[in-house]
């Protein structure tokens, strides 16, 4: 695999959509449970991500491809491909009036004379290899995955088990993974550091009667290592007056555990129409509590078409040690980064497929595509949230997609 | 306390809500739009962006690793 870089300040932004490859064969693997699958499979998918004011612009493009191995295994690998460009907020800062201001990262003169012209320039290769074995009333999965780039490398292996039981209409899932990074920050020696990660699934899916499908998993996760934005900075003031800035310092440890319930419910009267609705609660050690919550309706509309609108909802509360702008020299820990503040986001989307089945050779051919758009403001965090709209920005996604199976 | 009433609800719900469904009734279930992730791949892309501008994590099977941006 090769990969290109030339950055200035860049942020961890590509590192975190790694795991969108890691995570799928696990996925998969949820909602096929005992089942085995007797075709190939081969889907590519790409993706384009936009951020407000000129921000991150991200193009992605994923391939995977499944095999049955003999009658009870199958194999699968997928690749893929980031390339990103763009700024990113680097810290807040008081103006003149007292009022805070983010400062992005995109305006230096050498950011300008970059590969790309901007200060983030980088791509992002990684490689995900999966083998799930069926038995009667079961499967095991094992995974893992590698993925490079210029300042963040992360392996990690996986394990998924899932037994049904009570006539096939309870699935038992139990999982660990684990993960290890390492991430050298590009012009920073200094901050070169590791991060080890474990994380536990234990989940159960029931079928409550002909129509309608319940999942609850827990998982519950334990991060160890150099979790602080080297790229990021905090800017101190005593009585409004710039006193210091210093790098973003965070916890090496931090326990997490998440709550998830997924309900799915079919109506036969509405051409097999499908409600989805997810809730999910996580909250942390370092004082995060958050709500997600998503709605969608999947509704087939003829000759193999299928529209599917979706709305979702976020709202976290802020880090113990999140500053807008730093006010205590003496705090152990410090972080102005705006992913650890207190806000809410809603966003929207859309997603149109079209299967064609009875294709020779093809068995099955199926195109998608999907678009949404978030907005996150801190005056939608649950509850209110008076900091002020200098870190409300929003981005959307376009993804297009097509499956194969023969 | 919250979290512990509503597991308690919802086991409820579930045990008491159960019904019989014998193998060919679950034609419905079976359905690409009654799959837990219809389009698991752009479901990974949307997740992964999510939570790359967010601090909220977990939930989701796959676990996985792999992030740095906390």
């Amino acid at each position: 695999m090769g990969w290109y870089v030339s950055s200035q300040d860049k942020s961890n932004f590509v590192a975190c959509l790694s795991v969108a490859a890691l995570a799928l064969p696990g996925l998969m693997q949820t909602a096929l449970a005992g089942r085995v699958e007797e075709t190939y499979n081969a889907d590519f998918q790409y993706g384009h991500y936009s951020e407000s004011s000129s921000r991150i612009d991200v193009n992605t493009y994923e391939g995977a491809l499944s095999a049955p191995i003999g009658k009870s295994m199958t194999a699968s690998v997928s690749l893929v491909r980031d390339i990103v460009t763009g700024a990113s907020p680097k810290h807040n800062e008081l103006d003149s009036q007292g009022s805070i201001k983010q400062i992005v990262s995109g305006a230096s003169k050498k950011a300008l004379s970059s590969e790309c012209g901007r200060s983030i320039c980088d791509s992002r290769d990684g490689i995900t290899p999966s083998v799930t074995y069926f038995f009667d009333n079961g499967s095991i999965n094992l995974n893992g995955g590698f993925s490079r780039e210029n300042d963040y490398t992360s392996r990690y292996v996986g394990t998924t088990i899932s037994k049904e039981f009570n006539k096939k209409l309870t699935t038992a899932n139990f999982g660990v993974s684990l993960a290890f990074d390492e991430i050298n920050p590009t012009d920073r020696p200094a901050l070169k550091g590791s991060k080890t990660s474990q994380q536990y699934l234990l989940g159960v899916s029931q079928v409550i009667n002909k129509d309608t499908l319940l999942l609850s998993n827990v998982t519950f996760a334990h991060n160890t290592g150099y979790m602080s934005d080297p790229y990021k900075l905090v800017f101190f003031y005593d009585n409004g007056m710039f006193v210091d800035f210093r790098p973003d310092t965070r916890p090496r440890e931090k326990f997490q555990f998440a709550w998830l319930t997924q309900y799915v419910r079919h109506f036969g009267d509405l051409n097999d129409a499908a409600l989805h609705i997810d809730y999910r609660f996580s909250t942390d050690s370092w004082g995060v509590n958050a709500h997600t919550a998503e709605l969608s309706w999947h509704q087939p509309v003829g000759d193999g078409w299928q529209i599917a609108p979706r709305v979702r909802y976020y709202s976290q509360d802020q880090a113990d040690f999140y500053q807008e702008v730093g006010t205590d020299l003496q705090a152990k820990y410090y972080s102005s980064d705006y992913r650890l503040a207190g806000f809410g986001a809603v966003s929207a989307g859309l997603h149109v497929s079209k299967e064609i089945a009875g294709l020779t050779p093809l068995t099955h051919l199926k195109f998608q595509v999907g678009g949404e758009y978030y907005n996150h403001s801190a005056s939608y965090q649950l509850g209110g949230n008076n900091a002020g709209d200098f870190a409300d920005f929003s981005y959307y996604l376009i993804t297009g997609s097509f499956n194969l199976r023969f | 306390m919250k979290a512990y009433y509503a597991i308690l609800l919802i086991t409820t719900v579930v045990l008491t809500g159960c019904t019989e469904v014998l193998p060919r009734q679950r034609g419905a279930l079976a359905l690409p739009q009654m799959a837990l992730t219809p389009d698991p791949l752009e479901f990974g892309f949307r997740q992964h962006t999510a939570f790359s501008k967010e601090a909220a994590g977990g939930g989701y099977g796959g676990g996985g690793g792999g992030c740095g941006c906390n």
